[in-house]
């Protein structure tokens, strides 16, 4: 993995939380860049050749919410939010602005790393197509939408496929119910999350060993759902 | 009827005007040679209007009826005899009593009447300086204490009572000097209740005789005003009685005025409390969960440091970081619980499946969880329920961590999940200890303990935090203890979901 030269923008305005993160990027052979204000988190990114940004939402000078939406407008750099637990309606906001995952403070180093590898991995692959997944005893080609278990294929229906698909789509990145139902219903079909936890709960029910404790549809308590393979 | 002259002199009336009846006999009977009758007749018709200004209309008539005899007496020919000589006469005293009656009619009605607008002026003059000094009362002691200096400007006695709260069945406070017997105290009740005014005369209680006014505020009676004569006369209370209504009114509305400012005065109190409650609640959240983020993040890291610190060190660093874990559990449990007690948590209910949020709680309590054995038992076709997920899960949580905490390893701990009419049933089971039976009733209780061993961590939060989101979603929650172990049990209401329209087929 070529981590090594990855270059990761810190933005918090805790010199303590800082030094932590860094420590535990530098583990990983990820160069760390330190910034306090959300003026000088976007400057830094400004300046390019950055690979990951990681953005507490609880910043003094800005919300973490104008910091992303003023980023989206030119950069595509992959943002891992930061904040309490319990302000889920703040990673929502944020996820649904562009941020692409989020970390509940406190947070360990393990998994810290785990969440920066996994996006950092996506960041670079992000050109390569990848029709092929495995996950349990579950086997999809998606080039010729067959989705098999055990050997045998399933019959998935077509919004039941298209969710897949686009879980599968976005692996071990957050999906809030929002862009979910965006990409498999398309616009307009804000006011109907249920049909989403129908839809998950009738995948669970084919796809996992145990649709009661799922190891790969994962819940993301109120805020949206990940594929884990 | 009043006249003019002071009291004491009023039972005299009758003999004075008589004696003034005399006196003009005495004084106009030498003149008779040098007067015409006409004239004398002129004199006792003067007397007869002064008596009537003077002592009133009887005393003014039974003067005519007088001064007619007199005149008749000692100055008509035939004198010192009541016969008259000439037929015309008659008529003259004809025309003198009634004239005489006449005049000192009006002249007692004009007396009376200018009597009565001074009582009037008087009167509106005290009610005036009431008003304005109820004006700036500022509590119920001083407006019964302006009520009572306003009594004894027109000798009577008050005691003003003021229902506590708007209840049926009111108890009063009394302020007065005048202590209601409860016989009293029960007719003050009914004139509240019924408001209308209620009078006692003196036959009916030992005491003086007692008018209950009550104090019919704009938008409710406020309680009674309770008016007794200095004297045993209740005819003084029935004078007053239109000032009197007019005072109850008056100290109606102030009484009334003093509830709304006090209200105001404590919602704005309130206001005040829960805005700084909140703001304490939030720059604590941040400030205490700071430093615990980055005792859990930098302890993590001298843990998992390459290349590993001595044997010791990482394993204390890791007690560290376990530790400020379980503060930061701690913090957040007591935030919670204050703030769900200051009402402030607003509910973030969407319809959903409850198999979600076992399946999410069980995942994050994995390590916690690594030593007992797991069984869940969902019904088939759970249908969607209205709750809020991250306080639904909060829940499950505690309950798993609870079940946890009081078994021993490899114990079951069984979570369970049905329907039954129109209630969502949720079971979390372990086999252990239970709960001690003669605290059942209060384990939901915050800060209660389930065992009295200090070593089991934790402040005994979780089951009180479990009932308040529990409840604050319509639903009730309890413990029971069966052979073996424990259950706590929660209900959800279900409502009807909303429907789904199914695909066409594919």
């Amino acid at each position: 993995m070529s981590e090594a030269k990855a270059r990761v923008i810190i933005v918090e305005d805790e010199p303590k939380i800082r030094r932590f993160v860094c420590d535990a990027l530098h583990r990983e052979g990820c160069a760390c860049i330190e910034t306090g204000t959300a003026r000088q988190g976007l400057d830094a990114a400004a300046r390019g050749n950055v690979d990951l940004v990681i953005l507490d939402l609880g910043l003094p000078d800005m919300s973490g919410l104008e910091f992303i939406r003023d980023l989206r407008t030119w950069s595509p750099v992959p943002i891992l939010i930061l904040s309490a637990r319990s302000a889920e309606q703040d990673k929502v906001a944020a996820l649904d602005a562009g941020a692409d995952d989020y970390l509940s403070k406190p947070v360990g180093v393990g998994e810290l790393l785990a969440r920066v590898r996994a996006l950092l991995r996506r960041h670079w692959q992000s050109h390569e197509a990848k029709p092929q997944h495995k996950f349990g005893d579950v086997e999809v080609d998606l080039s010729r939408r067959i989705v098999s278990r055990g050997g045998v294929e399933l019959h998935l229906t077509q919004i039941e496929y298209r969710l897949l698909a686009v879980m599968l789509a976005n692996s071990g990145k957050v999906m809030t119910h929002r862009r979910l139902m965006q990409e498999v219903w398309g616009p307009g079909h804000g006011e109907q999350g249920h049909y989403l936890r129908i839809y998950v709960g009738r995948l669970r029910q084919k796809l996992e060993m145990d649709p009661a404790l799922p190891q790969h549809l994962l819940t993301e308590t109120g805020i949206g759902y990940r594929f884990q393979s | 009827m009043k006249s003019l002259l002071p009291t004491r002199w009023r039972r005299v009336r009758y003999p004075l005007a008589a004696a003034l009846c005399i006196l003009t006999t005495l004084g106009a009977f030498p003149l008779r040679e040098f007067l015409d009758l006409a004239n004398i007749v002129m004199l006792f018709l003067l007397m007869v209007f002064g008596t009537a200004v003077w002592f009133g209309r009887g005393p003014a008539v039974m003067a005519a009826f007088l001064a007619v005899a007199l005149v008749d007496f000692f100055f008509v020919p035939p004198h010192l005899s009541f016969a008259v000589a000439d037929a015309q006469y008659l008529v003259t005293f004809a025309v003198m009593l009634a004239v005489g009656l006449i005049t000192s009619n009006l002249a007692a009605l004009l007396a009376e009447r200018s009597e009565q607008a001074q009582l009037r002026e008087h009167e509106t003059r005290i009610l005036f300086e009431l008003a304005r000094d109820l004006g700036s009362a500022l509590t119920l002691g001083q407006v019964a204490d302006i009520t009572q200096h306003f009594r004894e400007s027109i000798d009577l006695d008050a005691t003003l009572l003021v229902a506590d709260g708007l209840a049926a069945k009111p108890s009063f406070q009394e302020f007065g000097h005048h202590r209601l017997t409860e016989l009293e105290q029960n007719i003050a009740r009914s004139a509240y209740l019924s408001n209308t005014i209620a009078e006692t005369d003196s036959l009916a209680s030992k005491d003086a005789a007692i008018a209950f006014l009550p104090l019919n505020a704009p938008t409710h009676v406020r309680g009674v005003l309770a008016v007794m004569p200095r004297t045993d006369d209740i005819s003084s209370v029935r004078l007053h009685r239109p000032l009197l209504e007019s005072v109850a009114l008056l100290v109606a509305i102030i009484i009334e005025r003093l509830h709304y400012a006090d209200a105001a005065r404590h919602s704005e109190l309130q206001v005040a409390a829960e805005r700084l409650r909140t703001s304490i609640l939030s720059s604590l959240s941040h400030d205490l969960r700071t430093p615990l983020t980055s005792l859990v993040g930098l302890a993590d890291v001298l843990v998992q440091r390459q290349p590993a610190l001595p044997e010791d060190a990482v394993e204390t660093a890791g007690i560290i970081r376990d530790q400020a874990h379980a503060m930061h559990h701690l913090l957040s449990n007591l935030l919670d619980m204050a703030r769900l007690q200051a009402g402030q948590i607003t509910l973030n209910k969407a319809w959903q499946p409850f198999d979600e949020i076992v399946g999410s709680s069980t995942r994050l309590l994995k390590t916690l969880l690594a030593n007992r054995t797991l069984e869940i038992d969902l019904a088939r076709d759970l249908p969607l329920v209205h709750f809020d997920a991250v306080l639904l899960e909060r829940v499950v949580c505690n309950l798993l961590e609870n079940a946890a905490k009081y078994s021993e390893d490899g114990a079951r701990i069984e979570v369970q999940a049905h329907t039954r009419a129109a209630w969502l049933e949720v079971a979390v089971c372990n086999d252990g200890c239970g709960f001690p039976e003669e605290r059942m009733k209060q384990v939901f209780e915050p800060f209660v303990r389930g065992t009295r061993e200090p070593a089991v961590a934790g402040t005994g939060m979780g089951l009180a935090i479990c009932k308040s989101i529990v409840e604050a979603h319509g639903g009730m929650i309890g413990a029971e203890n069966r052979p073996g172990g424990a259950c706590v049990r929660f209900t959800l209401p279900l409502g009807t979901p909303p429907s789904m329209e199914e695909e066409g087929r594919p």
